[in-house]
């Protein structure tokens, strides 16, 4: 925290009581304004912590530090006051680092801002990140892109021409060092590339610093290191995000013709979405969870369908049978790796939290304001869920109705 | 259909012992699964042909193993090999075990050869006029269904049904066959590495600001930083403003097809 300097002599000279003799006078009592931080009133603060207006004094100890205005009016939460941060500009930058992120759906994936986190502490001060994304891709500058790099990707499954156009974007670039996830996608981008270009690739790199990278080998039983490579794969959950001041994210031309060639021997390929319904819940993209707040599970599993999510449970259903004990979340059952997840009627122990640590987004429904489970949540609704769950229903039946209308056919 | 699988010589993680990885054991039982009428044999690069012997009792009959010295590079003899055989199918494990575990000797081949590469498959069947229908992980249970014909290069995901357990007859009854051919010395290209001992590193804690407090680290163990901080909450909304609200925000972290769109075509 950086407070303001005291300056004595200014607050001296403000004390100064002038006028009336020879003899300088100076007030001691009076403090000088604007000297920082206000000051505590704890008498205040405790009357802020007092609930209702009964006989017997009550107090919510949990409230701290909000010495005025309605004792239980909300949840506090602790917005960062920031202001915003300036964008860092890297004009001309001494060399470049490439990242080539899966970016699926336009969206980058917390693997991809861990490499881009990699990239950056490889590009330091001097260097600069330049992004290559097929199609467009949000929040590129936040997770600490300097440049970026866009083309346009082709439609359909074309690993092998996929790899040609990055490879031509990295020819054009001319960067120093080339970063790829070591994902399904990004590994398999990463070995095509390496060998269309005759380099070689440092696969599964955990630690990444401008001194070298590391990477465990023969089953993990040594790990090798090397200076910074030309092309490297990043392990998943080894490298921590970019956390500075958002860059600038600068577009660059796309020089050089892309190649276009049809895949050979490839007839077609259709993706199957996982079948939420019979998906492991360990592996599950979206589960929606249900507690001992819920009376209704036949709405609870309509809700689950139309949702196309993957149900589950907290334990108290699993030992009342209501659930099967695969669909348990927490600690004694299945800790989950879900994106989001969405919890009705969940009080939010902490055994139960244990399985939720791991998703990204949580929502809850919940009466009680004071559930741990609310307290978790990115939205967090306290609300009858035996009243949101049939709301839901109308709502999606109706966008699906209208849905249905609007589209050709 | 002629069926090559590509065994490496693996060594167990923890006793260094010679194992059969587990999913180059796999790729044989995709291979095997694939009809009786196969012509399915095994191919290792190495100087020892011990190592692989393993695999006949996991489902071959036959092992072709080309002599190449313990530092060369195994790929420029297994291609010239695999030329000569030209297979339908060449199966791989998606990592070797117990080497250097980069996963690039299938892709190598694949340049080598010519042919395409289908990586991470969990399925194989065969369809109608030759052609070969591929499943292959894309993650979180989620498949893409590939049909390719010709031949092509495919490499096995750990997902795949487990291997067929090992049996000692076959074992006794298949054998491992030797190529005379001596092929020219390639030695591998070495990247200047040093090696030590493998350290653990903790794990990071996703959302922990770097060089915060511990109390901030455990926060974010917690989840009780990052998104929560930020969240919204609503008080005894109306329940139809509350799955408005919901639905909103499941479309927007992007967990929920938008509104009117069915399931997304994506490729
Ligand atoms: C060793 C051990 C291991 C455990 N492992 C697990 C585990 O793996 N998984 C697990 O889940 N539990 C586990 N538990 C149990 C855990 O401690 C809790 O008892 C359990 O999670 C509570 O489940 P709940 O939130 O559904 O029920 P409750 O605690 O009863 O909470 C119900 C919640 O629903 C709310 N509610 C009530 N009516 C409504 C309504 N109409 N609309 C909306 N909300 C409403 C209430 O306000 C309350 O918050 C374990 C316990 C132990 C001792
Ligand atoms: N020397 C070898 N001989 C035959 N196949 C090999 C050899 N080395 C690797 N392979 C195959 O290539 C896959 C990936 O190996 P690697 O690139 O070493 O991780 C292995 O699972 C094997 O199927």
């Amino acid at each position: 925290m950086s407070r303001p300097r005291r300056d004595p002599r200014a607050e001296r000279a403000a004390t100064f009581i002038a006028g009336e003799g020879p003899r300088p006078r100076y007030d001691r009592t009076r403090r000088a304004a604007g000297s920082g931080r206000p000051r505590r009133d704890p008498r205040a603060e405790r009357e802020a912590q007092r609930i209702g207006g009964g006989a017997r004094l009550r107090y919510d100890l949990t409230q701290v530090g909000r010495p005025i205005g309605e004792a239980v009016a909300a949840v506090p939460r602790s917005a960062p006051v920031a202001e915003a941060p300036k964008t860092v500009i890297v004009e001309t930058p001494a060399f470049l680092v490439a990242v080539v992120p899966d970016a699926p759906g336009g969206r980058l994936s917390g693997h991809d801002r861990q490499v881009l986190g990699a990239a950056r502490a490889l590009a330091g001060r001097e260097g600069a990140v330049a992004v290559i994304v097929e199609g467009d891709c949000e929040g590129l500058g936040a997770a600490g892109a300097d440049r970026v790099l866009r083309f346009d990707g082709a439609k359909g499954y074309d690993p092998a021409g996929r790899a040609a156009r990055v490879g031509v974007a990295l020819a054009g670039l001319a960067a120093r060092h080339v970063l790829f996830p070591e994902s399904l996608d990004g590994g398999d981008l990463a070995r095509r590339v390496a060998v269309a270009s005759g380099e070689a690739l440092f696969t599964n790199a955990e630690v990444v610093a401008a001194k070298g990278l590391v990477r465990p080998a023969r089953g993990r039983r040594v790990e090798q290191s090397l200076a910074p490579p030309r092309l490297a794969t990043v392990a998943p959950d080894a490298v921590a995000d970019y956390a500075g001041p958002p860059r600038e994210a600068r577009a660059l031309p796309f020089e050089g013709s892309v190649p276009v060639e049809t895949p050979k021997n490839i007839v077609s390929a259709t993706r199957i979405p996982a079948d939420p319904a019979t998906v492991p819940l360990s592996l599950a993209e979206f589960v929606v969870s249900a507690g001992n707040g819920l009376t209704d599970l036949d709405t609870f599993r309509q809700v689950v369908t139309e949702l196309h999510a993957t149900p589950g449970a907290s334990r108290v259903l699993c030992d009342a049978g209501l659930m099967p004990r695969h669909s348990q979340v927490g600690a004694s059952g299945t800790v989950l790796a879900a994106t989001c997840y969405f919890a009705l009627g969940i009080s939010g122990a902490p055994q139960h939290l244990q399985g939720v640590a791991g998703c990204e987004h949580v929502v809850a429904v919940n009466t009680d304001l004071h559930a741990a489970m609310i307290e978790r949540a990115g939205l967090a609704v306290v609300q009858d869920a035996q009243a949101v769950m049939p709301a839901l229903l109308r709502l999606l039946a109706q966008e699906s109705g209208q849905g249905a209308e609007g589209a050709p056919l | 259909m002629k069926i090559a699988v590509l065994l490496s010589a693996g060594l167990h993680p923890v006793s260094g012992a010679p194992v059969l990885p587990r999913v180059e054991a796999q790729a044989i039982r995709m291979a095997a699964g694939l009809g009786a009428s196969s012509e399915i044999f095994g191919l290792h690069a190495g100087p020892d042909a011990a190592a692989i012997a393993e695999a006949l009792g996991q489902g071959l009959d036959r092992i072709e193993h080309i002599a190449v010295a313990a530092g060369d590079d195994p790929v420029p003899a297994l291609a010239a090999r695999l030329a000569e055989l030209a297979p339908a199918l060449i199966l791989a494990g998606r990592r070797s075990q117990g080497g250097d575990e980069s996963g690039l000797v299938p892709y190598a081949l694949a340049r080598a050869l010519s042919l395409p590469l289908v990586s991470d498959v969990v399925a194989a069947a065969r369809e109608a006029e030759g052609a070969l229908r591929l499943d292959q992980s894309l993650g979180r249970g989620a498949l893409r269904r590939v049909l390719v014909r010709g031949p092509v290069v495919v490499t096995c995901h750990p997902d795949a049904p487990a291997p067929l357990a090992y049996a000692y007859g076959r074992a006794r009854r298949g054998r491992v066959e030797t190529l005379a051919v001596a092929p020219a010395a390639v030695p591998a290209p070495a990247i200047a590495m040093e090696e030590r001992p493998y350290r653990r590193r903790p794990k990071i804690v996703k959302g922990a600001p770097a060089g915060g407090s511990a109390a901030e680290r455990l926060k974010a163990a917690t989840g009780e930083s990052g998104s929560a901080s930020s969240g919204r909450l609503l008080i005894q909304p109306d329940p139809e403003d509350a799955a408005r609200e919901i639905l909103a925000y499941l479309r927007q972290i992007g967990v929920l097809a938008p509104a009117g769109a069915g399931a997304e075509p994506k490729i």
